[in-house]
């Protein structure tokens, strides 16, 4: 549905996009994680054709945006990041000017307009200038012109940008449901909201694609995968076998008193419940009291750190020549 | 819907951003201000210089002046065309909706000439006054050219005036580049060329808006003139095209 091989777009001497490439099918979810100036913006802007990328392509659709631009912004539907509306025009008023842009007929255009309304949950304000309602109403009125011509695939910039936590939530859910029958790429910084949103994630810092995945991949890939934390006391018995229970133990350290915290790395094909339950069984039976085991994932946030300051750090060529 | 794309006129897009422009001009106070301005301006020139017992019935007056605001006014209409949508952000849903480059462009212009429309339109109340309170009645020939000496003057600067505007997010600035170019455009073509070489002079003075402005108004209706307005203002429609594209590339 939308395929981007090897953008490439400069301002000047900046380099903001070295070679992006991701592809995403129909129905998919993906989202653009990256630091500030990392290039999300200027990829989106590629993506939908408000920048022409210096080098590379992109297709939407089918389409080439490059030799087919008219046919291929057809199926596309963009919430820019600060939902520039006009505050002169009503909701119904801005939309029924979208939907003349995307050449919807006459006699479909109400029933579209009042669609995305209802959709985006505007249609109590739908009579009211948009420059008089609040900044959660406009992003939603922003989103509802986005959708007024049902687009294949749906662009949002950082949705959520500049609303207030209630406004936030609303927006999340909003997009959530938008998610569930549609082909969209979102880009946020705000990492457990994207989490549950998207299918896979493609993180970029650089200008250039550092990982791409879905949450647990990324976490293995770059963060070890899950972790199984055990916070025991030994009697008599010993646990000091490297494998125990389907866990590879990779830290063994004191706690308060006896306590030890150890952790451990699954290493067989079982469920991640049952080598819990396996090393709970083998912790009781060692005479080992045990005061907590749990589940460990490492945070989205700590991949994408990992990530992206290895991205940053520079290179030894790079440090030799500074120095 | 986006599958089928329905397909209405090709330049539907064109006319929908045209209409809005249009709209949104008596939508916000400038829009209105600029109107009230113009009427009471011109009311006031036709009123004092005009209706004078015992003069001719003639509307050179009037159209000196109303060619002179117009400079003034048309950079004040075309300033927000793209500054505004530039510095708001609002370009990025147009240019990213199915509609090209040039329909953008003529869109937006073709709304800044509409409601130039709009502006001119109460002055015809002008004529028909001077037709009921003078005798002999005002010869027609004049009055007609004068109005066409006003939408083509009208056409050329809300054209400059978009090339200004499609370059820079300041609506200022866009205001004084359109006005400096028309005014400069204008010095150089008709001041200029006393100071040069006849030849090089006489073809300086061959670009001059003013003279064919003249004839205008004196009733002559010369299509090379009509020609030379609508080709100044392609020519400057064409740069806001390429201001346009060029925003693409970065």
């Amino acid at each position: 549905m939308l395929n981007v091989r090897d953008i490439r777009h400069s301002f000047g001497p900046v380099h903001a996009l070295r070679g992006v490439t991701f592809a995403q099918t129909r129905g998919e979810v993906v989202a653009l994680l990256g630091p500030n100036g990392a290039g999300k913006t200027t990829t989106i802007r590629c993506v939908t054709g408000y920048l022409t990328p210096h080098h590379g392509s992109v297709t939407l659709a089918g389409h080439d945006l490059r030799k087919d631009p008219i046919a291929a912004r057809q199926h596309l539907g963009y919430l820019p990041e600060s939902a520039p509306l006009y505050p002169e025009l009503t909701p119904t008023q801005y939309l029924d000017f979208r939907a003349r842009l995307y050449r919807i007929p006459r006699r479909q255009r109400r029933l579209a307009i009042q669609k995305a309304l209802d959709r985006c949950r505007v249609a109590d304000v739908a009579t009211r200038r948009i420059g008089h309602l609040s900044k959660g109403y406009r992003q939603r009125v922003g989103l509802a012109a986005a959708l007024v011509h049902e687009p294949a695939v749906l662009v949002l910039d950082e949705p959520s940008n500049g609303l207030d936590p209630g406004q936030i939530r609303e927006m999340r859910s909003l997009v959530r449901e938008l998610a569930a029958d549609r082909t969209m790429l979102v880009s946020s910084h705000i990492l457990p909201e994207i989490e549950q949103l998207a299918d896979r994630m493609v993180v970029i810092a650089g200008g250039r694609v550092l990982a791409v995945g879905s949450g647990e991949e990324l976490r293995r890939a770059h963060a070890g995968g899950t972790r199984l934390v055990a916070e025991a006391a030994p009697s008599s018995g010993a646990l000091d076998a490297p494998t125990i229970a389907g866990a590879r133990l990779i830290e063994n350290a004191p706690l308060e008193g006896n306590w030890r915290r150890l952790v451990f790395e699954p290493v067989s094909s079982l469920e991640e419940t049952d080598i819990l339950s396996a090393l709970a069984a083998v912790f009781l039976l060692s005479g080992w009291r045990l005061r907590e085991l749990r589940r460990d994932k490492p945070s989205l946030e700590a991949v994408f750190m990992r990530l992206t300051e290895s991205a940053a750090e520079p290179s030894p060529k790079t440090k030799e020549a500074a120095a | 819907m986006s599958d089928a794309p329905a397909m209405t006129m090709p330049f539907a897009p064109a006319l929908a951003i045209a209409t809005r422009e249009l709209r949104s001009f008596f939508r916000l106070p400038v829009g209105w201000v600029v109107l009230a301005l113009y009427a009471a301006l011109t009311g006031a020139v036709f009123a004092l210089d005009t209706l004078r017992p015992g003069e001719p019935a003639t509307m050179r007056a009037f159209f000196a002046t109303a060619g002179i605001l117009l400079m003034a006014v048309g950079p004040a209409v075309s300033m927000r065309l793209f500054s505004e949508e530039i510095r708001t952000g609002g370009i990025e849903p147009l240019a990213t909706a199915p509609v090209g480059d040039l329909a953008l462009v003529l869109g937006k212009y073709l709304g800044s000439v509409l409601f130039l429309g709009a502006i001119l339109l109460p002055t015809l109340a002008f004529p028909i006054a001077l037709a009921i309170l003078s005798d002999p009645k005002p010869d027609p020939g004049p009055i007609v050219a004068g109005y066409l000496a006003l939408a083509l003057l009208g056409c050329l600067v809300l054209a400059v005036g978009t090339a200004a505007s499609a370059l820079t997010s300041s609506q200022t600035l866009a205001f004084l580049a359109t006005l400096l170019v028309l005014l400069g455009f204008t010095l150089a073509t008709s001041r200029l060329p006393a100071q040069l070489d006849p030849r090089l002079g006489e073809l300086f003075a061959g670009w001059s808006p003013t003279a064919r402005l003249r004839d205008f108004a004196r009733g002559v209706i010369d299509p090379a003139h009509a020609v030379y307005f609508l080709a100044l203002s392609g020519v400057a429609l064409s740069v806001a095209w390429g201001a346009v594209r060029g925003r693409r590339t970065g």
